[in-house]
C-alpha cells in the first residue's frame, strides 16, 4: 500500500501552496484516478510521490516504511510524465537501453525488462525507428514502456492518453488495466472523465491544491443516481425552484436548467407530477445517469478557469 | 509487468558502485549517440575549426613573414647619372624588373594596376655626397615614392626604410670613393645588412600562420562543446527526460559525469584531428606544416585536458542555468565568440592595441591559447605552463560547482 499523508508544497516565490495537506492511498491491484482542473496540483502531487521535489510537510510510505528517494537507490514508484520524456533523436531501442541503464539494469535483467516493456506496449516493430518520428499514440506507448522498465510497485501516469486517437486510447486503457491485474498500484491523472470512469477503482478530486473528494468510484457515482436535471422555460424557473425546494436541494444550472438532488431517489416521478400540476411546462428531463463529470463539475464549480 | 521484489533489497557498497558504473555507462552512451545524430553539433565541433585552420592559415600566411613591397612597380629615372642608375639597378636586383612606365602612371597607381612608382629626380646624383648643414633648410626631395591608395601602411614604411638604406649605402660608397678611391672596388654595397643578424631566442620551430592558427582554432573548437552540451541539456529539461532520470534515482554527480566524460573524449578527438590537419594537410595545400619538434607530450596532454575540463565545466554550468532552447542557442555561441574575439583567437593579441591586450588576458580562451603556444611554439614543459594551467583548472572547478548547484537547487520540473 502506498500511503501519502499531509503533503504540502509551495513553489519558490509562489503566493499560495501548489498542494496543501493532501493525503491519499493506493493499494496493489487498484487504480486511483486523479481528477482536477488545470493548476489543481496533479503534476506536483506526482512529482512529490516520485521524490522529484521534497514536500514541505507530510510523508510518503510504502508498506509502512518511508520511501527512500536518495540518489542511487532503486525506486518503487515510477512516473510516466505528461510530456514525451525521452530522446527524440534516439531510436526506440536506444531510448529503452538508456533508461534501463539509468535504472541500474544491466545484462540479462535489462534485456528481459526491455523485451517485456516492448511486448506490453506492442512496440517491437518500432525498435529501430527514431522516437521523434513516431506518431502521437506510439510516443505515449514509448513513454509508458520506459516507466515499466523499473518494474515498479506503483506506477504514476500523468495524462497517459493525451493527444492520441481513439484506437490508441483504447489500447492504452487495456494495457493499464492488465498492469493492475498483474498486481501494480496505478495512479492515473486525466482530464477525460470517461477514461477515469472506465478505468478507476478509486477517485481523488483535487482543486487548487486541496482534496475535494476521495472515494471509491462506485460511491461517487451513487450520488448521481439521486440527481434530476430539468429543462424549463426561462420564465418558469423561479416558480420551479420554489416548488422543488420541498423535494431536495435545488440549484439553477443556467437560464433554463435546474438541478435537483433528491432527498429520496424514488420521488422523481412525484416531482414531475408536482411540476405538471403547477402548470410549469417541462421541456426535458435527465435522471439516473451516472456521470462522473457531473460530480467533478459540481465539486470544482463550472466557472471557466483563466488562472495562469 | 510484475514488480520485482529483488529491486527492493537495500544495496550494499559494491552493489551501489556497480550500479553507478552501469548508470554512468548508459548516460555516456546516450550522450554520444545524441551527439552522433546532431549534424549541426558535429559540424560545429569538428568541421568548423578545421575549416578555420585551413582558411585562416592560408589567409594569414604572410602575417609572420616580413612585409614585402608589391611586385608591380615602375621606375622614373629623371636624373640619369651614375648614382641614380646604380640605385635603380640595385632596387631591381632585389625586387625584380620594373614594369614599363605607362603614360598614365598616376591613373595606374590610383586604380591599383601598379603598387608604387619610384621616381629619381634630377639632382639626385649631385646631391648624394652633399652634406647638409643642420641649421639650413632641407633640400627639395629627389627620391619620391608614389604609392597606390590601398598599399598597406606597414609595407609602405618597409619600402621607404629599404630605400633609405640603399640611398645611405650609395652615399657612403660615394664618400669612400672620394676619400680612398683605391678601396672602392672591394666595398660591398650590402655591408651594413651583413653586420646585422636576427634570432628568435629559444624558438624550436619557426613561427608561422599554421603554428598560430592550429592552437587558436583548436581552442575555439574545444570550447564549442559549451554550445553542444547546452542545447541537449536544455532539451532534456524541457521534454522531461531529466526529471525522469532524476525520478529513477540518478543523482547530480552521475548526471554531470555522464555528460562531462563523453565531451572530454570529444575534445581529445578534436585535438587529434586539428593537430593532424596542421601536420599533414596544410603542407599539401602549400602552407608550412605544424611542427611538433621538441614538444613535451606530457605538457601537451596536461594542457589539452585542462582546456577540455574548463570548456566542459563552462558548458555544464551555463546549461544548468539556462531555461530555454532559445537561450541555449543564443548564449552558448555568443559566449564562445566573445571569448574568442577578446582572447586572441580570431586575431593574434600582438596586433591588438594595449587595452585590448589587457582584456585578452581575462578570456579563458586566451589562457588556453597561451598554454598551447607555450607548449607548441616555445617548447614549454609542464612546469612552464602552470601559470596558464591553474586558471583553467580553477575555472573548471568553479564551473562544475555551479553546475552541481544548478542541478541540486533547480526543480527538474522547471
Amino acid at each position: 500500500m502506498l500511503r501519502a499523508t499531509g503533503l504540502t508544497y509551495t513553489y519558490p516565490g509562489a503566493a499560495r501552496p501548489a498542494l496543501e495537506d493532501v493525503s491519499l492511498q493506493v493499494a496493489p491491484q487498484r487504480l486511483l484516478g486523479l481528477l482536477g482542473p488545470n493548476g489543481a496540483g496533479k503534476s506536483t502531487l506526482m512529482a512529490l510521490l516520485t521524490g522529484l521535489i521534497p514536500p514541505a510537510t507530510g510523508a510518503v510510505h510504502w508498506r509502512g516504511e518511508p520511501l527512500d528517494f536518495r540518489a542511487g537507490r532503486p525506486r518503487r514508484v515510477a512516473l510516466a510524465p505528461q510530456q514525451d520524456a525521452f530522446y527524440p533523436m534516439l531510436s526506440v531501442a536506444d531510448n529503452l537501453a538508456c533508461f534501463a541503464a539509468a535504472a541500474g539494469l544491466s545484462g540479462a535483467v535489462s534485456r528481459q525488462r526491455r523485451e517485456r516493456a516492448l511486448e506490453l506496449t506492442r512496440l517491437q516493430d518500432w525498435c529501430g525507428r527514431r522516437a521523434g518520428q513516431l506518431s502521437g499514440g506510439l510516443k505515449r506507448r514509448l513513454n509508458l514502456a520506459i516507466a515499466l522498465l523499473q518494474a515498479p510497485a506503483v506506477l504514476l501516469l500523468d495524462e497517459p492518453t493525451a493527444g492520441v486517437d481513439p484506437q490508441s486510447r483504447a489500447f492504452l486503457r487495456q494495457v493499464l488495466r492488465s498492469l493492475v491485474d498483474e498486481g501494480l498500484a496505478l495512479v492515473v491523472s486525466s482530464h477525460l472523465m470517461g477514461e477515469i470512469e472506465a478505468l478507476a477503482d478509486d477517485v481523488l478530486i483535487l482543486d487548487r491544491g486541496r482534496v475535494l473528494r476521495s472515494a471509491p468510484l462506485a460511491e461517487l457515482l451513487a450520488d448521481q443516481q439521486r440527481r434530476l436535471t430539468l429543462d424549463l422555460a426561462a420564465a418558469d424557473l423561479p416558480a420551479a425552484l420554489a416548488l422543488l425546494a420541498a423535494h431536495g436541494q435545488a440549484r439553477p444550472l443556467d437560464a433554463t436548467r435546474v438541478e435537483l438532488l433528491l432527498a429520496d431517489h424514488s420521488r422523481a416521478a412525484q416531482v414531475l407530477g408536482a411540476l405538471d400540476a403547477a402548470g410549469l411546462v417541462l421541456r426535458g428531463a435527465e435522471f439516473g445517469r451516472t456521470r462522473l463529470e457531473s460530480t467533478f463539475m459540481a465539486l470544482t464549480d463550472e466557472a471557466l478557469r483563466d488562472e495562469a | 509487468m510484475r514488480p520485482d521484489a529483488p529491486a527492493d533489497a537495500p544495496a550494499g557498497g559494491m552493489q551501489r558502485l556497480r550500479r553507478a558504473g552501469v548508470v554512468l555507462t548508459g548516460l555516456m552512451r546516450k550522450e554520444l549517440l545524441a551527439l552522433s545524430r546532431d549534424l549541426h553539433g558535429l559540424a560545429a565541433l569538428f568541421l568548423m575549426p578545421l575549416m578555420f585552420i585551413v582558411l585562416m592559415s592560408l589567409a594569414l600566411q604572410n602575417l609572420w613573414e616580413p612585409p614585402r613591397p608589391p611586385a608591380r612597380y615602375a621606375l622614373i629615372d629623371g636624373d640619369g647619372q651614375g648614382p641614380a642608375r646604380a640605385l635603380a639597378q640595385r632596387w631591381q636586383a632585389r625586387h625584380g624588373a620594373a614594369q614599363p612606365l605607362p603614360a598614365d602612371w598616376r591613373d595606374a597607381l590610383r586604380e591599383g594596376r601598379l603598387g608604387y612608382v619610384l621616381e629619381l629626380r634630377r639632382g639626385f646624383s649631385a646631391g648624394i655626397t652633399e652634406l647638409v648643414d643642420a641649421s639650413s633648410a632641407a633640400p627639395a626631395p629627389t627620391v619620391l615614392l608614389h604609392a597606390e591608395p590601398g598599399l598597406d601602411a606597414a609595407i609602405l614604411l618597409v619600402t621607404r626604410a629599404e630605400l633609405e638604406r640603399m640611398v645611405g649605402g650609395l652615399r657612403a660608397l660615394a664618400m669612400v670613393s672620394e676619400l680612398a678611391p683605391s678601396a672602392l672596388g672591394s666595398v660591398s654595397p650590402d655591408g651594413v645588412s651583413a653586420m646585422i643578424a636576427t634570432e628568435r631566442v629559444a624558438a624550436r620551430v619557426q613561427p608561422n600562420a599554421v603554428q598560430h592558427n592550429v592552437p587558436a582554432w583548436l581552442v575555439f573548437g574545444m570550447f564549442f562543446v559549451v554550445a553542444a552540451l547546452g542545447s541537449l541539456f536544455v532539451e532534456e529539461r524541457r521534454c522531461g527526460a531529466l526529471a525522469r532520470l532524476r525520478g529513477m534515482g540518478v543523482g547530480p554527480g552521475l548526471l554531470l559525469a555522464g555528460k562531462a566524460l563523453p565531451y572530454l573524449g570529444v575534445n581529445l578527438l578534436q585535438a587529434a584531428l586539428m593537430l593532424a590537419v596542421g601536420l599533414w594537410l596544410m603542407p599539401l595545400l602549400g602552407s608550412p606544416g605544424l611542427s611538433l619538434r621538441g614538444v613535451d607530450p606530457l605538457a601537451l596532454g596536461a594542457v589539452l585536458l585542462a582546456i577540455s575540463a574548463a570548456a566542459v565545466g563552462l558548458g555544464l554550468a551555463l546549461a544548468s542555468l539556462m531555461r530555454s532552447s532559445a537561450q541555449a542557442l543564443a548564449i552558448g555561441p555568443l559566449v564562445n565568440v566573445l571569448m574568442a574575439g577578446a582572447g586572441g583567437i580570431m586575431v593574434p593579441t600582438f596586433v591588438m592595441p594595449a587595452p585590448m591586450q589587457a582584456l585578452a588576458h581575462a578570456s579563458p580562451m586566451n589562457w588556453a591559447l597561451e598554454a598551447l603556444l607555450t607548449v607548441l611554439l616555445r617548447g614549454g614543459s609542464l612546469a612552464q605552463v602552470q601559470a596558464q594551467l591553474w586558471p583553467l583548472l580553477g575555472l573548471a572547478v568553479v564551473a562544475l560547482a555551479v553546475a552541481a548547484w544548478g542541478l541540486n537547487h533547480r526543480s527538474p520540473l522547471e
